[in-house]
């Protein structure tokens, strides 16, 4: 029964029929980590009109021939439980992280480890933005990857990324690193 | 072979997505869990449960029909991608098949679903009551923007009267002088044959005194009202009936021929807001309405006015009540309009109402010329009170014209309903 649910499933996947590539991408991180912001900066859309998250955004961004879908959840730490229900099926993992606030490094590392442990996504690639670099205040993004224990990593590929989303700056390489990385993995 | 094969499936699919079997537990369940998709772009967390349970739903329903139908999942797939399955009348079909593995289409199909469900309700509603409860309409820009335009349009109004009826007034002056003798005549004419005209009195008085004149004039002050309204309004009515009746009296017929023509023209222009009888009831409405009881109260004497040449005494004392009530009616008119415009407006109203209490006196002989024409001229006016106070068998004549007019008034109304559900229609589209 199940097998065959699983086999209905991605027969109707494959109804859609398009040629693209679809590539499905979670984007995750703490409150204020500046989600929401970097995923209307990847979609090119206003950035100064954002509150925070109750639910999730989705925003399709096509790029290097391929169809992101990228998910957005809030990051509230009441919403965080329902973070799981949305790993099923990703492509690929985009941690997101307030390099200013240090405050909240361990809090973020603990959820970050605890996403890294999850069943579903087991091997995926993992891309980390050390956001909010335009603050004064930011640690830089090898002392965040340290802190992170990131390169303890072996199950999968990971980076890091230095950036901020509300200008823009250090997106784009992660993208990058992105499609790379997916078009490696899915051949 | 395969080809012929997955021709049938195909069609078996297509006429299995339109069964009820598959219809009616698919409509159920998004009739169901749609209300919560609203337009945010932002999602809610709920969204994705019910996204699961239909994901769930789908697969039940598509597992059992294979099984009775006896096809495999290959075949369904190759049924679904042939090319006879890609045509566009056949992808809305599978819409809601697609709509298990992407969630912003089922997310679409939601709020579409919800979209249709609140449409429907504001329909039912209006069906019930004729009319959207003023919860529904309240929140809506669209009536704030309509009580601007009708304030706009009465302050204009009351501008324009007064200004004609000023300018009236200095033409009546002139008049007097010069034809002393002959407006003399037309004025006391009815007074005479009616007897004891006690509510021409002043009218009945001579012309020579200045304070005589006045009474007189107040109908030139209706029209003059009624007049500025067509201005407005480009669509005038056919004035012609009542200015061949102008003849006779030569300070009447301007006053009557305008009058008759400017109340359907004022209502219209108001919004199709109700006529005078119903701004008591509604408040939204009245700031319209005074102008247009004028010319109602105008006309509707105009009904009597006929009469009143061969009036017995109680009609006439009936003749009397009304103008009473009227007067009341007035009164209680212009204490609601001060209540809506304190500043400006004062000043206007403090002349206007005492140029109009008169009228309904003054009015009687305007009428009574137009009525010998006035069969032909509709009096449009006021359907709502004429009613209680019109009892006098002269009114016959009158009396179907007006419920005609009540039935525009209503048709009127349901327009600016419409019009409003339609605007409320629109921005739930648009989002």
């Amino acid at each position: 029964m199940g097998e065959a649910q699983k086999g209905l499933l991605s027969v109707i996947e494959k109804l859609k029929g398009t040629t693209e590539q679809e590539v499905r991408i979670v984007l995750l991180g703490l409150d204020n980590a500046g989600k929401t912001t970097l995923l209307k900066s990847l979609a090119s859309e206003d950035v100064n009109t954002i509150t925070p998250t109750q639910g999730f955004n989705i925003k399709s961004v096509a790029s290097h021939g391929m169809k992101l879908n990228v998910w957005d959840i809030g990051g509230q730490r009441k919403i965080r439980p329902f973070w799981k229900k949305y790993l099923e099926n990703t492509d690929l993992l985009i941690y997101v992280i307030d390099s200013a606030d240090k405050k909240r490094f361990e809090e973020t590392g603990l959820e970050l480890s605890e996403l890294i442990d999850e069943e579903n996504l087991k091997g995926v690639p993992v891309l980390i933005f050390a956001n909010k670099q335009d603050l004064a205040t930011a640690s830089p993004a090898s002392e965040i990857a340290e802190g992170l224990n990131l390169h303890t990593y072996r199950d999968r590929e990971w980076q890091i990324q230095a950036c901020s989303a509300v200008s823009g700056e250090g997106v784009q390489d992660g993208m990058n690193w992105i499609c790379n990385n997916i078009v490696n993995k899915k051949k | 072979m395969a080809e012929d094969d997955s021709e049938w499936v195909v069609e078996s699919i297509v006429g299995y997505l339109g069964s009820p079997e598959w219809v009616i537990p698919v409509t159920d369940f998004m009739e169901n869990k749609c209300t919560v998709f609203d337009d945010e772009d932002e999602n809610k967390l709920s969204y994705t449960e019910i996204h699961q349970q239909y994901k769930t739903l789908v697969e039940k329903l598509l597992e059992h029909y294979m099984q009775e139908v006896g096809i495999n999942e290959q075949q369904f797939l190759d049924a679904c991608t042939s090319p006879f399955a890609k045509s566009k009348t056949l992808q809305s079909v599978f819409q809601p098949v697609l709509a298990t593995d992407d969630f912003q289409m089922f997310r679409t199909l939601m709020v579409q679903k919800n979209m249709e469900l609140q449409l429907q309700a504001l329909r039912v509603i209006k069906e019930r009551n004729g009319a959207l409860p003023d919860c529904l309409t309240d929140g809506a820009d669209v009536m704030t923007e309509l009580q601007q335009q009708e304030m706009k349009i009465l302050q204009e109004v009351l501008k324009k009267s007064k200004e004609e009826y000023d300018e009236e007034m200095s033409r009546r002056l002139l008049f007097e002088e010069e034809l002393g003798s002959t407006s003399s005549s037309c004025s006391d004419k009815p007074m005479t044959e009616g007897g004891e005209s006690q509510n021409t009195t002043s009218a009945a008085s001579q012309h020579s005194s200045a304070a005589k004149v006045s009474p007189e004039s107040k109908p030139a002050i209706k029209a003059a009202a009624s007049g500025g309204g067509d201005e407005k309004s480009a669509a005038k009515k056919p004035t012609a009936d009542c200015g061949s009746n102008g003849v006779e009296s030569r300070v009447l017929p301007a006053v009557k021929a305008p009058a008759k023509s400017g109340e359907p023209s004022l209502s219209s222009s108001s919004g199709g807001g109700g006529g005078g009888p119903q701004t008591k009831e509604q408040s939204g409405v009245r700031s319209q309405t005074p102008a247009e009881s004028w010319l109602e109260e105008a006309h509707r004497e105009a009904g009597f006015s006929e009469p009143y040449t061969e009036l017995s005494a109680s009609q006439q004392e009936q003749l009397q009540q009304r103008a009473a009530y009227l007067r009341q009616q007035r009164d209680k008119l212009h204490a609601l309009r001060k209540e809506q415009q304190k500043t400006k407006q004062t000043a206007k109203r403090e002349k206007s109402p005492s140029s109009r209490t008169p009228t309904p006196t003054a009015t009687p002989e305007a009428v009574g010329q137009s009525q010998r024409n006035g069969v032909c001229s509709p009096p449009p006016p006021a359907p709502p009170r004429a009613p209680p106070a019109a009892p006098p068998p002269a009114q016959h004549s009158a009396a179907p014209p007006k419920q005609k007019e009540i039935s525009a008034e209503e048709r009127k109304k349901l327009q600016k309903r419409k019009h409003l559900a339609d605007k409320l229609k629109e921005e739930v589209i648009k989002k």
